[in-house]
């Protein structure tokens, strides 16, 4: 080999060390942004958790609203126990995650507390993602509230108490992305509860947690199928009483993820632009 | 070198100029005053700035980085007070500092000191465990301003830092204003001209989402130069303004509690006048001098809105803003 070919492989091979190690770096710093993003959002759900969400009048609404609804269906003889349990903590999911999410986040915009997260070296998804986590956490804990004393009330035998985590696990992910939803929709305390009681009750009624699907008409069951309640109270009936059928709990579970996903980008995009 | 970087800057929004190709330049260090009447552009200006909105068109550079590309990272740069507080009324002010530490990636190990410094150099350090909404306006304005500062930022965007606040307070926080200068460039947004004057070493005038002036204070006054003002108080005092406009050489006339100024060419002509004036109109003249224009002299030529107007809209905004 001759000389100018020796240096012209050496300079070929420096410079494929230097795009590696820049190839590493710039690796490095996309997972780093990543990671900070992440932290942040924990911080600012940490934030939330302590100012906004726990905090007994929030847990209260949560669990009266679905608790009413079911006695009343109950006392019309209108129920049975595995209507109840699969579908109480579905709807104090729903009611208390959504209510508490969108009326915190408005709350944030109308006292200017908002623009302290937007101005802030965070992105403006990390900041969603932040406020969407705590709503988790919220919809985690009055699902646990709910599902343990009502199972041990009942006295029900619950087929696969790891499938009811996960259901509880992604129906508060996806309550908690529709509240985020609505508050990019509100300017006002009283609006974002008004929108979220404008999705909240048609679904409570639509989403086989009073009708059993079976006895649905086939139009109400499209409709039924456009609905995130749906697949939660599904995944919850396939935990609770016949974990055989997991073909269609695992499209729930994916169903609702994808839900979730969708309403937080969607989220996301509106408020953005919103807000200028 | 350059902190702010503004050229060429639009924002529409539908239907409606709130910026119109706006073009300027801070330099490091100095205190770059936003002065304007209400509407102006000054919030869609802090806005752009500070990441809440994004231009229509033009570029923004903060700190040698682009806002549109690298908006996170330019973030990380700047400690932005807002006119009114933006900190947890819940929270204590304790942990309002040490959750803006987080946001701003602040190392673990240095939150707590830095929170227990900040909110002493403010006064405020035995009041730390105490909730936000248990303070006056003036305790939330300096808690406000360290809660920007526990990042060490290198360019502090102040909203209006002393509307609203007692005359005690005001001159607290433009005292302090000046000490934090020394660590970080400062620019602010103000309808008070007077502090304006005071503060800044260079102002910008924006008016219909225009600037139309960038200078220092004292350039700005001596563009008033061709003209002379004189102070005159008469007894009895009443509504002599028009009579006094019609005076020769008289430009423009305005009064200030018991006194008028008169906006004139030439002072030596318009003396004579004046006594004459006095002693046709049975008037006692109680004091008489020639002025050197005011800031405030330099913005009425400028933008032709009175400074009273300002000032007015500002408090008729908030209380507007207040009751809704």
């Amino acid at each position: 080999m001759s000389w100018r070919a020796k240096k012209n492989l050496e300079r070929e091979a420096r410079m494929l060390d230097r795009y590696d190690s820049c190839r590493e770096a710039m690796k490095m710093e996309i997972s780093n942004k990543w990671f900070d993003g992440f932290v942040r959002a924990l911080y600012i759900a940490r934030k939330d958790a302590r100012v906004y969400y726990f905090k007994a009048p929030n847990f209260t609404y949560g669990l009266l609203m679905p608790a009413s609804l079911f006695l009343a269906f109950s006392l019309a003889g209108q129920m049975n126990v595995a209507l109840v349990v699969s579908g109480l903590p579905a709807l104090a999911i729903m009611f208390g995650t959504m209510s508490i999410e969108a009326v915190a986040i408005v709350l944030e915009k109308q006292t200017g507390t908002f623009e302290r997260l937007l101005t802030a070296p965070v992105s403006f998804f990390s900041l969603l993602l932040g406020k969407a986590i705590s709503g988790f956490l919220f919809g985690l804990t009055i699902g646990a509230l709910t599902f343990i004393p009502i199972a041990l009330i009942t006295g029900t035998h619950v087929a696969n108490p790891v499938l009811v985590l996960i259901a509880v696990a992604y129906s508060s992910m996806v309550f908690s992305a529709l509240g985020v939803l609505v508050s990019a929709f509100a300017n006002w305390v009283p609006e974002a509860q008004m929108l979220s009681n404008l999705l909240r009750f048609p679904m409570t009624f639509l989403a086989g947690t009073f009708i059993p699907f079976e006895t649905m008409p086939p139009q109400l069951l499209i409709v039924a199928r456009l609905l995130p309640l749906t697949y939660c109270v599904e995944a919850f009936r396939i935990a609770v009483t016949d974990s055989t059928a997991i073909v269609t709990y695992v499209i729930d579970i994916f169903v609702l993820a994808l839900f979730s996903f969708i309403l937080l980008m969607m989220a996301s995009k509106i408020l953005q632009r919103k807000l200028g | 070198m350059e902190i702010i970087e503004v050229i060429d800057l639009a924002k529409r929004y539908s239907g409606f100029v709130a910026l119109e190709r706006v073009n300027l330049e801070v330099a490091e260090g100095e205190i770059f005053g936003l002065l304007g009447p209400n509407g102006a552009g000054k919030t869609t200006m802090i806005r752009i700035l500070t990441g809440q909105a994004k231009p229509s068109a033009g570029r923004v550079r903060i700190a040698g980085l682009d806002i549109a590309h690298d908006i996170v990272k330019v973030k990380r740069h700047i400690g932005y007070v807002p006119e009114v507080s933006n900190l947890y009324d819940e929270m204590s002010a304790w942990d309002n500092l040490i959750f803006a530490s987080e946001l701003y990636g602040v190392p673990r190990s240095e939150r707590e000191k830095r929170a227990k410094e900040l909110l002493e150099l403010v006064g405020l350090l035995d009041r730390r465990n105490d909730k936000v909404s248990t303070f006056s306006k003036g305790m939330k304005r300096r808690l406000t301003i360290v809660a920007a500062l526990i990042h060490k930022p290198d360019l502090l965007i102040l909203d209006e830092p002393t509307s609203g606040l007692d005359v005690q307070s005001a001159l607290t926080i433009r005292n302090f204003i000046k000490e934090l200068n020394k660590d970080a460039t400062v620019f602010m947004t103000t309808h008070y001209i007077e502090e304006a004057d005071q503060l800044c070493r260079r102002i910008a005038i924006i008016q219909n989402g225009r600037i139309i002036a960038v200078d220092r204070p004292e350039a700005l006054k001596s563009s008033m130069m061709e003209q002379q003002v004189i102070e005159v108080s008469f007894s009895p005092s009443g509504a002599l303004e028009d009579k006094l406009a019609c005076l020769a050489n008289v430009i423009r006339v305005s009064k200030g509690g018991d006194k008028f100024r008169l906006y004139v060419e030439d002072a030596s002509k318009v003396f004579p006048l004046l006594i004459d004036f006095a002693s046709e109109s049975d008037l006692r003249i109680l004091s008489l001098n020639t002025l050197k224009p005011s800031l405030e002299d330099a913005f009425v030529k400028i933008t032709g809105i009175s400074p009273n107007v300002m000032a007015s809209e500002k408090e008729l905004g908030k209380r507007s803003a207040d009751v809704g």
